[in-house]
């Protein structure tokens, strides 16, 4: 595996990925919708697998004495490493956003708080566990993954910023940056990340299944 | 000693169905898989090795159940479709720092001879390489981890005749050695008179021979007359019969020569065989 995830970062990361990640500093942009980063993100995520379609990844990969599921592991392992940087590196800058105008929080959205965060993580899920087994049945059609997985991410934010935009208990503690929230936003960034290591797990299983049967 | 056998092997798509591919090669020497365009031969390798998915059959590499040992067996096989055509815009280097980690066997002294052998230039891009330095890369690749069996899929395709001949010489010095066997697959027959010790040829989904090259060459003649020569019993004889208006040509097996006579009786070479059993 360790093999794999060299071969990951050394030959299938596309330079997007690294590039996009001063995208981190998008959330100093006032009253903008903090998801536009992680769109970027996404986006990056289909630049590996079109790139890794263009430079026959895939055939390189099989031909060498790995077992095909590890060849998926390998690729969820790296996409997840990506995510896990882009996210943290986000958050210093999320941080220095709430101290440069502490009073007027994210006209755009939900404010860039610790629940925010929480809402990245499941974000990010739904484009994994749309995108990644989508790709997997034909390794090959990255478009159709990119269109599902895209569709799915849009309905996702739709769905979450409802949640701050109509009027609610919930949309209030939501949509604050005060630490005062703290404890209600916690469980939240909990649940994201609990989310986003499960789907994941299913992510990989149900992509290793997949490629298993593809013909290359 | 058998070094790879290849049983029953069948896969089945829509239009096309690989049927009961059999054969096998011994160690030490070259096999020509040969067949037309279109007639199962990528299929046959691919589905060898497991890229894709065979309804039936068995592969035995190095007396190891292919589908059982598949990564045992492939740290001794070195497979290529074509030339490296991979990450086009890597240097050659990139791509050895990678691949050379998962070979146990990995010889970097050996590697290093053989890149200096091919004069390829490690901070070349694989697309700054010719057709031939490709295929030489993908040896290189190859051989530097100790590959016993190299599976080639048409690796003269595309080459000018120079370069082929250099690459039959080369598969002719590998084999030296009695180590290393080379299946490789094409349809330029030349490079098989050049270089096969065995053929194997494949129509339709189907192995129709399996020979030595040699006597597979030598039970075949070619046949030409004129058209009142032409009986209904010596029509059903002849293979890939092209009748014109000075007469008729084709191809017999030597077995029925006896029926020709007053026919002109020619050799046939690899080509013309070839040929004439695509007609049919």
């Amino acid at each position: 595996m360790k093999n794999l995830l060299y071969k990951e970062f050394k030959l299938a990361v596309h330079p997007t990925t690294y590039i996009f990640l001063a995208l981190c500093a998008m959330m100093l942009i006032p009253s903008y919708p903090g998801y536009a980063e992680f769109m970027y993100v996404c986006l990056s995520i289909f630049f590996v697998f079109l790139a890794g379609r263009e430079n026959k990844d895939v055939f390189y990969t099989v031909l060498l004495p790995v077992r095909k599921r590890d060849v998926v592991k390998a690729r969820c392992l790296m996409i997840a490493i990506i995510e896990l940087v882009q996210i943290g590196l986000s958050v210093p800058f999320a941080i220095l956003s709430n101290r440069i105008s502490p009073d007027h929080g994210n006209m755009a959205g939900i404010d860039l708080n610790v629940a925010f965060f929480g809402f990245v993580f499941g974000f990010l899920s739904v484009f994994n566990i749309v995108f990644f087994p989508i790709f997997y049945r034909t390794a090959q059609k990255v478009g159709l993954a990119l269109a599902f997985g895209g569709t799915a991410i849009l309905l996702y934010y739709a769905l979450v910023e409802m949640l701050v935009w109509i009027p609610s208990p919930i949309s209030t503690f939501l949509d604050t940056n005060s630490t005062d929230m703290m404890v209600k936003h916690l469980p939240i960034l909990l649940a994201g990340i609990l989310i986003w290591i499960f789907t994941w797990i299913l992510t990989y299983r149900r992509s290793a299944t997949n490629f298993e049967k593809v013909d290359i | 000693m058998e070094i790879l056998s290849v049983e029953n092997l069948t896969k089945r798509y829509e239009k096309f169905t690989l049927k009961d591919v059999s054969f096998s090669l011994e160690k030490g020497y070259i096999m020509g898989f040969i067949g037309r365009n279109g007639a199962g031969k990528t299929t046959t390798l691919k589905s060898m090795m497991r890229l894709v998915h065979p309804e039936g059959g068995k592969v035995t590499v190095f007396g190891m159940d292919f589908a059982e040992h598949e990564l045992e067996c492939k740290q001794k096989i070195g497979f290529m479709l074509g030339g490296v055509d991979f990450y086009p815009k890597k240097k050659l280097r990139t791509i050895v720092e990678v691949t050379h980690r998962f070979y146990s066997e990995w010889d970097d002294a050996e590697y290093q001879r053989l890149m200096q052998r091919f004069e390829l230039d490690p901070e070349k891009k694989v697309d700054e390489l010719s057709a031939g330095m490709r295929v030489k890369f993908s040896l290189a690749l190859a051989l530097s981890h100790h590959a016993q069996l190299l599976i080639l899929d048409e690796p003269t395709s595309g080459l000018d005749p120079v370069s082929r001949d250099e690459l039959l010489l080369l598969f002719q010095d590998l084999i030296e050695d009695g180590e290393h066997s080379i299946l490789f697959s094409t349809h330029i027959i030349s490079d098989l008179e050049k270089c096969a010790d065995f053929i194997t040829y494949i129509k339709d989904g189907e192995i129709l021979t399996r020979a030595d090259k040699d006597s597979f060459i030598d039970s075949y003649r070619l046949v030409s007359g004129t058209t009142n020569l032409l009986k209904d019993d010596l029509k059903k004889k002849i293979i890939g019969l092209r009748e014109h208006k000075f007469g008729f040509e084709g191809m017999i097996q030597k077995s029925d020569v006896a029926k020709a006579t007053g026919l002109e009786i020619a050799p046939a070479d690899l080509e013309n065989i070839m040929i004439h059993i695509e007609r049919e």
